[in-house]
């Protein structure tokens, strides 16, 4: 059993690999010898490199979610604790743009398997949607998947930026991005005005 | 090679897996292409031609940009239905799990589908970068239907892709309008189709 720590960094680590080196050309050896693994204690833990990749995507899915989730308690109004769970996910993603290729890029392309926890990672971020049905301008019914619609908008670009390279510049998106999850929601004029006030915050 | 992929992915496919699904000989595949790149290159050519033939098929002479669009939201959506593994290998593979040039595939076309949307306000309300964002909103729903093996049930979800199409250019009151009457559309087409078998 490895310990805590030493887990963590091989799992950190294997992930680095698979963002450098691709799939096929990542070294499970040189993610042992980065985290101080012997190979004997990775055969215990890992059946082969699939099975820690894996454990090294849920793991940083995991934390990617609880840190923005940290960010939208409910002492705050809805919009204010997206903005802020947003915030929290962009500076996240651009301190460690690597993890960012990783996490969008490499590790949902290797097969279809991967790419459905990539589906799932995007359903994670739907329950913190939901409330925004409340802030409809209209009384009639929101489409059945609003909540996907937002989440995938914000998506598509944070996955723009990674993909380009450009993920140091995520935080400064935060308007527009708030813009396109919140739209669906509240429509263009309320989403325009909270675009605008985190546009002034940053 | 489009089901090679959606069963395997890019990475995991040989060309010997596609010769033998298609049965096809080396050398017949040999004569087309210059390897399993450019089979996925001309694949993924296929879907982006059939996709343009649907929407210009389905294109109506009369009404507005946005009853226009209703339509083509709507043949994209029956399209994917019937070549899941096509739209699979555009949607997924390309953007994620194939090469840099399928990948330029991939962006080209999102390019041209974000341009159209933008044009559905017809100059309202338009902003940098938002027709992207809802055009990647509706991908996020296609590619969870792909990913589940439903894309039967995509043409169903007309109304929400009309909505995030619409509702940043004419708003939640007018996009909703616009969703109903897309679904109205489907609902009367169904029934006729129906009435024929």
């Amino acid at each position: 059993m490895i310990e805590t720590e030493r887990r963590d960094k091989l799992l950190r680590a294997m992930l680095d690999e698979l963002a450098l080196a691709g799939y096929e050309e990542a070294s499970v050896e040189r993610a042992q010898a980065a985290a101080g693994v012997s190979e004997a204690e990775f055969g215990v833990e890992f059946a082969d490199k699939d099975a820690c990749l894996f454990a090294a995507y849920d793991h940083l899915t995991d934390q990617v979610v609880a840190r923005a989730s940290l960010h939208c308690g409910h002492d705050k109004p809805w919009p204010e604790r997206i903005r802020d769970g947003l915030e929290a996910l962009l500076e996240e993603l651009a301190s460690e743009p690597r993890l960012a290729w990783a996490l969008t890029r490499s590790f949902p392309g290797i097969r279809p398997a991967a790419y459905q926890r990539y589906v799932e990672l995007l359903g994670r971020f739907i329950p913190f949607m939901r409330e925004g049905r409340e802030y409809s301008e209209v009384d009639e019914e929101l489409p059945g998947e609003v909540e996907l619609l937002a989440v995938g908008a914000a998506e598509a670009i944070i996955f723009g930026e990674v993909d380009a390279g450009r993920a140091e510049r995520l935080p400064q998106m935060l308007p527009e991005i708030l813009f396109s999850v919140l739209v669906p929601f509240m429509g263009p004029d309320r989403a325009a005005d909270e675009m605008r006030s985190a546009a002034a915050s940053i | 090679m489009a089901a090679c992929c959606a069963e395997s992915g890019y990475g995991e496919t040989t060309v010997d897996a596609v010769l033998e699904r298609a049965g096809v000989t080396p050398e017949s595949f040999d004569s087309h292409f210059a390897g399993k790149e450019d089979c996925a290159l001309g694949a993924l050519n296929k879907i982006v031609s059939d996709t343009l033939a649907q929407i210009a098929m389905a294109n109506p002479l009369v009404g507005d940009v946005a009853d226009r669009r209703k339509f083509e939201i709507k043949a994209i959506l029956e399209l994917m239905a019937s070549q899941p593994a096509f739209a699979w290998l555009g949607y997924i593979e390309s953007r994620q799990g194939g090469t840099p040039r399928m990948h330029d595939a991939y962006e080209s076309g999102a390019r041209v589908l974000a341009l159209m949307m933008e044009r559905a306000g017809d100059g309202v309300g338009e902003r940098s970068g938002v027709a992207r964002a809802a055009l990647g909103g509706a991908e996020a729903v296609v590619r969870r239907e792909l990913a589940a093996g439903r894309e039967e049930r995509l043409p169903q979800l007309l109304g929400d892709f009309v909505y995030a199409a619409l509702v940043p250019f004419v708003g939640q009151r007018e996009a909703l309008r616009q969703a109903k009457l897309a679904e109205m559309v489907s609902v009367e087409e169904g029934n006729r189709g129906n009435d024929r078998d």
